[in-house]
């Protein structure tokens, strides 16, 4: 059942642009957020963070009138998605090595990588 | 159900020729997870070897299902979870674009998470009946299980849409032993606990009789439903599947007569069924007037068979049998091809199926014979009904049915029918009633007498150009 909520907020684009957010920054609260998030307001935002909070995904930290959320590090799933995530990440990273080291004028065209986490 | 899609993204500076003409070449190229295909072409296998869970990593068992060169390749993959990996390769500068995508479903995840050591709860709700499947989704034996959760999926839908089993929904959970004993143990407490009230065992010998032992006092009911050596059955605990002795039986005469070969070689894993085999083929070999030129194991897991060859070379054998499972006879079957064993000798392998066929590939595997109760081949109106069935739901690019995956089905269904029959929820009551009857399934008709025997038809059948063909019937 864990699994089928944490994969229901899984499913959602914005809602994995949040856990994005939340992995690049150590906390954020509910305005920064939405602020960085650009496809929907403020109070979307906030249903998007409750629903990522029951999946058990992020976890919120209460200080004076604001609350900070952060990913939750227990969450398992997202330790599957991270995981999966830097493994896929790293073959392609092998494949650049590879193929430029076979090829004798070999230079990356482009150093930047990225990778994240996006809807269908 | 949703899909979970991850995507990644590399620039390289080679162009996108040279990338994608590297695709399929194993260690050397570097490309996704060192995939190995023998033809780069729709509809070949293919097998990337992921690096997670432990040092030897996964095998994500797939075939490819798009090719546009040089920008595009698709993978579909079906163990050890259900997936689809898309590469797309785009010129960028004087270099190109490498973008990757791939997607998962919900029990991907699920296996996921238990890899990495974490429990999903999953509390039992009072209109569900559970059912267990113990299977291998990652190992050696992943292989020849390519197909077995779609087909124990299939059965189960058709029990619901059946009015379930006494009023309550048949809900199917399933357990992956990673092809070895003591994980089957803990998958199979996981399924206990989850209140599972019959386990499925779609494993090898080694995997259920540790199963056997450990469940003992749990009052579940334990079906092997593949090919085994039989034992150990009891008021719980059934045995189904082809036997050694039977199989031996039907093959044994007439390979001898069409190779006009005598001498034979025995070579296997190291467990308990391929070791029960070699005792039965020495007996049955002798009986037809054949000798066993020597006898070789090596454990499950193995991926290089030099020795073992070059013993057999050396033994002027003109049979091989081989009791090596899963990717264990792919790796074997390969490389007696590379070795030229094939000049020589013709093979008979027990555990010869669809899914290991295509993974062995059209020439190595061409000749080898295969005997069995089920083929995908089988003509009747109930296999072709089922085979429909299954690309309909499960689509093109979905593995071969196999005696292993169909026997998983007909264990499903006749422990539904039994659970009817007994109207109780008691796994006794269940089990008494799954003692004895005859039955019509897509291998044809079945005879069960007692919890260790299933009397079926044996087909004896030959590989050419990658496909079985049927060579002859062998009755009960």
């Amino acid at each position: 059942v864990e699994t089928d909520l944490a994969f229901n907020a899984l499913a959602d684009p914005i809602r994995r642009r949040i856990l994005e957010i939340l992995s690049q920054h150590e906390e954020c609260n509910a305005g920064e957020l939405a602020e960085k998030v650009d496809e929907v307001g403020r109070t979307a935002v906030s249903g998007h963070l409750r629903i990522l909070r029951t999946a058990g995904l992020i976890s919120e930290r209460k200080a004076g009138r604001y609350r900070y959320y952060s990913i939750d590090p227990s969450s398992s799933a997202r330790e599957v998605v991270r995981l999966l995530q830097s493994v896929f990440q790293t073959s392609l990273d092998r494949l650049k090595e590879t193929a430029e080291a076979a090829n004798e004028n070999g230079e990356a065209v482009s150093p930047e990588t990225s990778a994240s986490l996006k809807a269908m | 159900m949703g899909t979970l899609v991850l995507s990644a993204e590399q620039y390289l500076g080679v162009r996108p020729e040279e990338v994608f003409a590297l695709f399929g070449q194993g260690e050397r190229a570097g490309w996704l997870f060192d995939a190995r295909c023998d033809r780069l072409a729709v509809g070949s296998t293919v097998t990337l070897t992921a690096p997670i869970g432990g040092e030897v990593g996964v095998d994500l068992l797939g075939r490819i299902s798009a090719l546009a060169p040089p920008g595009r390749i698709e993978i579909v993959h079906d163990q050890p979870w259900r997936g689809k990996i898309r590469l797309t390769i785009d010129r960028h500068g004087e270099g190109s674009r490498v973008r990757l995508r791939a997607e998962l479903d919900n029990e991907g995840l699920d296996w996921l998470i238990r890899l990495r050591g974490h429990q999903s709860p999953d509390p039992l709700s009072a209109d569900e009946h559970r059912i267990g499947v113990m299977t291998s989704k990652s190992g050696p034996g992943s292989v020849f299980s390519a197909a077995t959760s779609y087909l124990a999926a299939m059965a189960v839908d058709e029990i619901n849409a059946d009015g379930g089993i006494g009023g309550r929904t048949a809900r199917l959970l399933v357990g992956d032993d990673g092809t070895d004993p003591g994980k089957a143990v803990v998958e199979a407490r996981r399924l206990v606990q989850a209140g599972c009230r019959v386990i499925v065992a779609n494993t090898t010998s080694a995997s259920f009789n540790a199963m056997a032992t450990a469940l003992q006092s749990t009052g579940l009911l334990l079906v092997h439903s593949l090919m085994n050596e039989g034992g150990g059955s009891g008021e719980l605990v059934f045995r189904l599947g082809e036997r050694p002795g039977a199989q031996l039986e039907a093959a044994v005469a007439p390979i001898m007569k069409q190779s006009g070969g005598r001498r034979w070689y025995l070579a296997g894993n190291d467990y308990c069924w391929p070791r029960v085999v070699s005792g039965v083929a020495h007996r049955v070999v002798n009986h037809h007037g054949g000798t066993v030129a020597g006898i070789a194991y090596a454990p499950l897991g193995t991926t290089d068979f030099t020795p073992i060859i070059e013993q057999i070379l050396a033994s002027s054998a003109e049979l091989v049998l081989s009791t090596f499972v899963g990717a264990d006879l792919v790796a074997f079957e390969r490389q007696c091809h590379a070795m030229g064993v094939r000049d020589h000798a013709r093979t008979l392998a027990l555990a010869l199926d669809e899914p290991t066929v295509e993974r062995i590939g059209v020439d190595a595997a061409a000749g080898s014979y295969g005997v069995a109760g089920y083929f995908t081949a089988l003509g009747n109106e109930q296999n072709i009904a089922l085979l429909k069935d299954y690309r309909s739901e499960f689509g093109r690019w979905a593995p071969p049915v196999s005696s292993v995956a169909e026997s998983v089905y007909e264990a499903i269904s006749l422990y539904a029918g039994a659970a009817r029959r007994a109207a109780s929820d008691s796994p006794r009551d269940v089990a008494r009633s799954l003692r004895s009857g005859r039955f019509h399934f897509p291998r044809g008709e079945v005879n069960i007498e007692n919890p260790n025997s299933m009397q079926q038809d044996l087909y004896l059948a030959q590989v050419s150009d990658g496909q079985f063909s049927i060579q002859q019937t062998i009755g009960r």
